[in-house]
């Protein structure tokens, strides 16, 4: 298991993260920046568990993400 | 309005509360500003939200100051709803106009009802394009890569031909007096997003033209010579040594540089240019003035000045150092703990280095702003000192009131770059 988190606040809604991994990234219709799909609010960090196979993808995000609000911790 | 009738409106850059309140304190006319990601200062921290444009209209509208928002980042389909949010919270709030490049930005706001002005992100060069935007904007700030002769012509093609805006007057022109200038024509560079993937307009430059470079010739492995390694560099924008050119050229508005920096960038900036606008009315604006306002400007956030492209010179006026030059930086020493009304006393708690009689100070904060003065006599617990010392409570006459907020800065002279 892995541990993704996005600090959403200083996301700029580039929309890169949703061109790689859209199984787990969405554009929010109401302010623009990335949602990370079922996670949970951790003052403002936003947490999902991921199961191993997904680390990649989201490790591939998180590297494009200009801002580098998205970490993929194992 | 704040602005006189038939003189140059002076546009102030404001990063965030402190920078505004230092905008309207030194005499701006008005104010730009950005909120939330949708604007070229995206990577900024200082960045306003949403919610604080009430505030912002409130605070403006009551010193007769003028707001724009910038929202001027290209926009995708997944920001269209978002930006229609911040859209609403401009005509809620009452803001002035809102600078866009976008045109889904423009046909937006104008489907409700809000003030367009053309972002120098739109690059505008020609009359024939200052018309086709007449269409929806009441402003149009010009590329920045213009001669004062190409903004003449632009100017005096207005007036001859009565070019409106949607408001009915005839749409004023303006342009960029002082700050940072791209390597590359503004909004047309992609080193940052080819880089680092962080494009540039969407607000995110990673400003890899502020870096020094080497050159290398490949074939041989020889470093090449070049005599500054910061070769992509431009020095910042400074007229006020030809402000007399820069009004004569019929602009309406000139816009200091700056949402990235402090607010004692901001207080300095539009004093100077402030000073230099109304002894241009008056008749009294000359050289020695022009010698005093270079000396002020050079104290705060500078990379070396050039005059941009407004008088025609060759490209090539590059800085040749990492970051500011300017001749003076602020320290931190403390902050502000109580302000005596009746006495007009200020106290601040020291929590680094120290304070002397006889230094230069800076207090900023979000509704202070940046006020700086020379202090005479300072007093502790223990009574009047020579020098205040980390930990104490220092107390000093002060005009200005000051808050909990504020932070307490010793204003010193930067020691000379080194390369």
């Amino acid at each position: 298991m892995a541990t993704v988190v996005h600090r959403r606040n200083k996301c700029i809604g580039c929309n890169y993260c949703v061109d790689i991994a859209p199984d787990f990234w969405r554009m929010s219709r109401k302010d623009g920046k990335a949602v990370l799909l079922g996670a949970e609010d951790k003052r403002g960090n936003w947490v999902l568990k991921i199961p191993d196979t997904d680390i990649e993808i989201n490790k591939r995000a998180a590297d494009a993400c200009p801002v580098k609000v998205i970490d993929v911790r194992e | 309005m704040r602005k006189q009738e038939g003189r140059i409106e002076l546009m102030a850059p404001a990063g965030g509360f402190d920078s505004l309140m230092a905008a309207i304190h030194a005499g701006a006319d008005s104010v730009y500003f950005g909120v939330d990601q949708f604007n070229m200062r995206a990577r900024a921290t200082m960045n306003f939200t949403l919610g604080d444009l009430p505030e912002i209209a409130q605070i403006c509208q009551d010193n007769g100051v003028r707001t724009y928002l910038t929202l001027n980042t290209i926009v995708y389909d997944h920001d269209i709803s978002a930006v229609r949010n911040v859209l609403k919270g401009v005509k809620d709030a009452g803001i002035t106009a809102v600078i866009a490049a976008d045109q889904a930005v423009i046909a937006m706001a104008r489907s409700m009802g809000i003030e367009v002005h053309i972002s120098t992100q739109v690059n505008i060069t020609n009359i024939e394009t200052v018309r086709f935007y007449a269409m929806f904007a009441d402003t149009i700030v010009l590329s920045r890569e213009l001669s004062l002769s190409q903004v003449k012509h632009i100017t005096g093609q207005i007036k001859k031909e009565q070019i409106y805006g949607p408001s009915g007057r005839l749409v004023e022109i303006e342009i960029f007096v002082h700050g940072a200038l791209c390597m590359a024509v503004s909004g047309k560079c992609y080193l940052s997003l080819h880089s680092d993937n962080s494009s540039a307009n969407r607000g995110a430059c990673v400003q890899n033209c502020r870096r020094k470079y080497t050159v290398i010739d490949q074939e041989s492995g020889n470093q090449l010579a070049i005599e500054n390694e910061y070769i992509m560099s431009a020095q910042d924008l400074c007229t006020i040594d030809f402000l007399d050119q820069v009004i004569d050229s019929g602009v309406t508005v000139m816009k200091i540089e700056g949402r990235g920096k402090g607010p004692e960038y901001v207080k300095t900036t539009v004093e100077c240019y402030k000073e230099a606008i109304e002894d241009y009315y008056n008749g009294t604006y000359n050289q020695d003035k022009v010698a005093d306002w270079m000396f002020r400007l050079k104290e705060v956030y500078n990379r070396g000045f050039w005059s941009g492209y407004y008088l025609g010179q060759k490209l090539g006026e590059w800085n040749d150092v990492s970051g500011s030059k300017a001749t003076t930086r602020k320290l931190y020493i403390g902050k502000g703990k109580h302000y005596f009304d009746k006495i007009k006393v200020a106290e601040f708690k020291i929590e680094a280095y120290s304070l002397s009689a006889g230094d230069r100070i800076l207090v900023t904060g979000p509704t202070t702003g940046a006020v700086e003065t020379i202090v005479d006599e300072i007093h502790t617990d223990a009574g009047p000192v020579v020098e205040a010392k980390k930990g104490d409570n220092v107390s000093f006459k002060l005009d200005t009131m000051i808050r909990p907020s504020d932070k307490l800065y010793k204003i010193i002279p930067a020691p000379e770059p080194t390369h």
